[in-house]
């Protein structure tokens, strides 16, 4: 199969991976009328099916489950899942001819073996439905022209889809039809209603295209969310024993760091996260930063040019072909750095702290999100999905380093965030490591506002302030977290 | 040393409000005291001083015991425990003890006594008793997710009675237990007590273990000491009392049948917690549902507002409806008001007072959505009525747990729902609160909200009940008219 992108003309690539519009309530009074009435059967029911499918019934749908054969002979805990919690299961022979509506939510790598075992069996005029685009744009996958083929793509792990809707809120969402596959016109339609479903509407809804979720999902994860802050985290890490820090209070500043400094990007975006610091620190961070910005701009260009051209997923493919060689090599390794064995020390860390004392995690976050965003908008992606996929998620993913440090992240996400975090960790460490021979304890371990008078220039301070809100990812940023605000007026926590 | 505690010119200041001033307090050996008072007067900060929670100025001397063989600690069991998920992060719902899910998120009881007990260094044989004399044994393999608020309480008052400290503290420890629970309680304390374990116990119970000997209040900051339980001042609450117009319409009733279970049988895995259920409530009943811990009570009330996965699979019908044949959960919350302990425990607490309340209109945990005029004048006068104005744009979590509770009451009664839930609502109240919720229930099913309460105590229910249905082990035992017998004529001499 050909990469589905790479077959494209370049007028209809630009056109796909521009499909952006931040959808009004309005778009969504219909509810969930468009799938009434119509059988929903999901494939796969772990993390994401389960928790979809129990939101979908709840919201008057009718869903149910197909397994693989061995899972449900195996009595597996997918087949507990869906059996305990009272919904029907069958084999894909029992279920999919009669489906209006097959959901696919198996694990991405298994898409294409699971894409030609369903279709030949699905009714004519049926739909298909993924949460991530990986397979129709990466793989090329084809699907039957009778069939229409949509997206629905909660932006949180599935625990929380299920969590956001008994509240009665819901996540973030990206929708897409496939313009390949909408034989009827009703993709869009049917797109809404699972989206209503899910309870996605009542949280902000990104209607995008396969090739924009793909390519900027892509981006985002191996980049900023977790490329970047494996790097800095460990670099960080091993700079403050390097120069005698205690390694317990290291570990600690490192592993939760990481969480607070980002958690100031909710609220107030990059220029948020600046105004955390003192007047010098800032002024200091800026520098820094910018440095940061210059030298792993080639980084993040390569990034986004493997990922455009489709060589990204041709390498991670051959790797899968090869029994995940290389990714669980870099697991290992990952799992054994001096950062990740040595335990967070029992010290108190105050809130302000971990900004004061750890100011070039500030200037690396400041760095990436704005090189992610930058990049990506560069190569064609709208702002608003470029602002999603670098600085929306970035707070949700150090809360996963907080947890339990980045084995931690590199388990909970995908295999494909998880390979692409490793091959930009393994080229950006020694793209810094003349930057890094200059950092010292004042950056990283101690405050770096001790022993300064705390004097800065003002029009220089003025300067910084103006470049740092005058950017695109800020100004987009202040515009959709307020409609998100406006909807989500007190459950920020 | 005589005494254990000498606590000498304490004084704490929050929120610019004086809670101590010149607080002294002696506690000598021998002693076991019964600290009562209203809520919001700090017994809870108090308990925390004495742990070493919360910091104060004066003198807080403890003297342990060296030659005991009991451990030289302070525990302070709270009233409310947050348990943490095996990742250590507490993110749950409500609803999520009724959903199965094989990924594994919180530890098992045993795992988690198993984990205590190691800890401490404990002997596994003597928690066996402890776990089979509070009717626990059962539950040693159930997630923690899966506990009732009762039945958290009990673990963590078996963690206490198992570790048996020199001074063990206990906020609440009556809160969610059954009578044979709370019986079986009191001797346990009383045989600790015999082993020498001090024992503080907050609470305005007047049932209480016999080693009870000293009682105390605290009244302006200082610690007033009681002749009894009895006299533990009850204090008068500035109820607004007219009942607001919007809440005397009656109820629009889009069917006369509420509910109705035909059979259901609800289980996880081969434990089996409904048995052949069979129940109709119709329009305007008024049910009085009753069951030791553990029952199913909750389970049964889970059934009816939406919240239970294996609904799909059961016969049951709501507001005319079979369930599942179309309707979404929050087509079935919208004629609903609902209050548990689980609810309240896992409630959004970062929302303010105001919110909270204006949430009940569209059954949501946080306010979402902002409201139409009308709607927030009938927030503003439940608000004023539940004497809440002052809080009203405070923190849910700043109040103490009692104001909480009436938030959240309030917030069941704002849609003027067709059905109130009322799953032990006055939890945490005291009698002089619980009198008047009760009346407001009495008031609003007058103009015929059809009611389903909850209550261990028998001396606390509104007087219009009139149904009964009861449950043992997940089967219904009772099923019948309210006999107004003499325990409940008294009951209603205290709310009149
Ligand atoms: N996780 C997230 O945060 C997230 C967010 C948005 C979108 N998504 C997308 O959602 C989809 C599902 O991800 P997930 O995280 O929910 O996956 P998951 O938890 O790993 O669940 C995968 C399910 O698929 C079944 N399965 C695995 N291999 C299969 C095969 N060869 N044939 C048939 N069934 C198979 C598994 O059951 P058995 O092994 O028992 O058969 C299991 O029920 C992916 O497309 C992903 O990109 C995920």
């Amino acid at each position: 199969m050909a990469n589905y992108f790479n077959t494209l003309p370049l007028r209809e690539q630009l056109n796909q991976l521009g499909v952006c519009d931040f959808m009004d309530n309005s778009e969504f009074l219909d509810g969930v009328e468009a799938l009434k009435g119509k059988k929903i059967v999901i494939v796969g029911c772990g993390a994401q099916g389960l928790n979809q499918g129990l939101n979908l019934r709840d919201s008057g749908l009718d869903v149910s489950y197909t397994l693989r054969k061995e899972a449900i002979e195996g009595k597996r805990d997918s087949w507990k899942n869906a059996t305990e919690n009272n919904f029907k299961v069958g084999t894909y022979e029992e279920l999919i001819p009669s489906a209006d509506v097959v959901v696919n939510l198996t694990p991405d790598k298994q898409h294409t073996a699971v894409v030609n075992a369903i279709m030949p069996l699905m009714k004519k005029g049926s739909t298909l439905l993924y949460s991530h685009g990986f397979n129709i744009v990466e793989e090329g996958m084809q699907i039957r022209k009778d069939l229409t083929v949509i997206m629905v793509a909660p932006k949180c792990p599935g625990s929380e889809v299920r969590a956001e809707y008994v509240r009665g809120f819901g996540v973030p969402t990206l929708i897409a039809v496939h313009p390949e596959n909408d034989p009827e016109r009703k993709g869009l339609a049917q797109a809404k209603a699972y989206c209503v479903g899910t309870g996605g509407h009542r949280a902000g809804v990104l209607k995008s295209s396969f090739v924009a979720e793909v390519k900027s999902d892509l981006m985002g994860e191996q980049t900023i969310l977790c490329g970047l802050l494996q790097t800095g985290s460990i670099l960080s890490f091993d700079k403050m024993v390097e120069k005698g820090i205690d390694a317990g209070y290291a570990s600690k500043l490192v592993q939760y760091g990481v969480e607070v400094i980002t958690e100031a990007l909710k609220h107030g975006g990059v220029s948020g996260m600046m105004d955390r610091l003192s007047n010098v620190a800032k002024v200091e961070a800026f520098k820094i930063s910018e440095e940061l910005k210059d030298i792993m701009r080639p980084l993040f260009e390569k990034h986004q040019d493997d990922i455009m051209a489709g060589e990204f997923s041709r390498i991670m493919m051959e790797d899968w072909a090869n029994g995940d060689k290389n990714l669980l090599a870099w697991r290992a390794e990952t799992g054994e750095t001096a950062f990740e064995k040595t335990p967070a020390g029992d010290v108190k860390i105050g809130n302000q702290e971990y900004f004061d004392n750890y100011l070039l995690m500030v200037a690396f976050v400041r760095a990436g999100v704005e090189l992610a965003f930058e990049t990506m908008v560069e190569a064609g992606i709208k702002p608003e999905s470029a602002y999603y996929e670098s600085l929306h998620e970035t707070p949700l993913i150090a809360n996963t380093i907080a947890r339990k440090k980045l084995f931690e992240m590199n388990r909970v996400i995908s295999d494909t965030a998880e390979y692409g975090c490793y091959l930009f960790d393994q080229a950006c460490k020694p793209l810094l490591a003349d930057f890094m021979k200059k950092v010292g304890t004042d950056l990283v371990g101690k405050n770096f506002n001790e022993g300064k008078d705390g004097a800065v220039d003002n029009s220089e301070l003025v300067r910084i302030n103006e470049i740092l809100r005058n950017h695109e990812v800020e100004i987009i940023g202040t515009k959709l977290r307020k409609a998100m605000t406006a909807m989500k007026t007190i459950k920020t926590a | 040393m005589r005494q254990v505690i000498h606590i000498s010119n304490l004084g704490l200041r929050f929120q610019n409000k004086s809670v101590f001033s010149d607080l002294s307090w002696t506690i000598n050996r021998g002693e076991n005291w019964v600290l009562g008072g209203e809520s919001g007067s700090g017994k809870t900060a108090l308990a925390k001083i004495l742990t070493g929670k919360q910091s104060a100025s004066g003198e807080v001397e403890i003297n342990f015991e060296t030659e005991s063989n009991l451990p030289a600690q302070v525990l302070f069991v709270e009233s409310w425990y947050q348990f943490k998920n095996v990742e250590g992060v507490a993110n749950f719902y409500y609803q999520q003890r009724y959903t199965s899910q094989q990924a594994k998120e919180t530890l098992t009881v045993n795992a988690e006594l198993a984990h205590f007990g190691k800890e401490e260094n404990l002997n596994f044989s003597d928690a066996e008793k402890l776990l089979k004399a509070l009717g626990f044994s059962g539950l040693r393999d159930s997630q923690l997710i899966e506990l009732s608020s009762g039945e958290h309480k009990k673990l963590q008052l078996v963690k206490a009675l198992w570790l048996k400290p020199q001074l063990l503290i206990i906020d609440q420890p009556y809160t969610g237990l059954d009578i044979a629970s709370r019986k079986s309680l009191n001797t346990l304390l009383d045989n600790i007590a015999k082993a020498g374990v001090t024992l503080i116990l907050i609470s305005n119970d007047e049932e209480l273990p016999t080693c009870i000997n000293r009682f105390a209040e605290i009244e302006d900051g200082k610690l007033v000491e009681l002749e009894s339980a009895k006299e533990i001042t009850v204090i008068k609450e500035d109820f607004e009392r007219t009942l607001p117009e919007f809440l005397k319409q009656s109820p629009i009733y889009s069917s006369s049948e509420i509910a109705k279970m035909i059979d259901v049988n609800i289980s996880y895995g081969d434990k089996q917690v409904l048995k052949n259920i069979n129940w109709e409530v119709k329009a305007g009943e008024k049910w009085l549902l009753q069951g030791h811990n553990g029952s199913g009570k909750s389970t049964l009330l889970s059934l009816i507002n939406g919240d239970h996965p294996q609904s799909y699979a059961n016969e049951l019908y709501l507001f005319g409806n079979k369930r599942g044949s179309g309707e979404s959960i929050w087509d079935i919350k919208q004629h609903i008001g609902l209050i548990s302990p689980e609810f309240h425990w896992y409630f959004d607490a970062t929302a303010t007072v105001w919110d909270s309340v204006a949430s009940g209109l569209y059954d949501s945990v946080g306010l979402f959505q902002q409201l139409p005029y009308t709607k927030a004048k009938h927030v503003d006068e439940l608000v004023a009525y539940f004497g809440l104005t002052e809080y009203k744009k405070e923190l849910l979590s700043s109040l103490p747990l009692g104001k909480q509770r009436l938030v959240l009451l309030a917030r069941t009664v704002i849609k003027n729902p067709e059905l109130l839930i009322l799953d032990e609502p006055c939890q945490g109240l005291d009698k002089q609160q619980t009198a008047q919720f009760n009346q407001l229930v009495d008031e609003l099913s007058h103009h015929g909200m059809t009611v389903i309460y909850v209550g261990h105590f028998e001396a606390q229910l509104p007087s219009c009940l009139t149904k009964k249905i009861v449950l043992k082990d997940g089967e219904v035992i009772a099923n019948e008219e309210i006999i107004k017998n003499r325990i409940l004529e008294e009951a209603y001499s205290i709310v009149e």
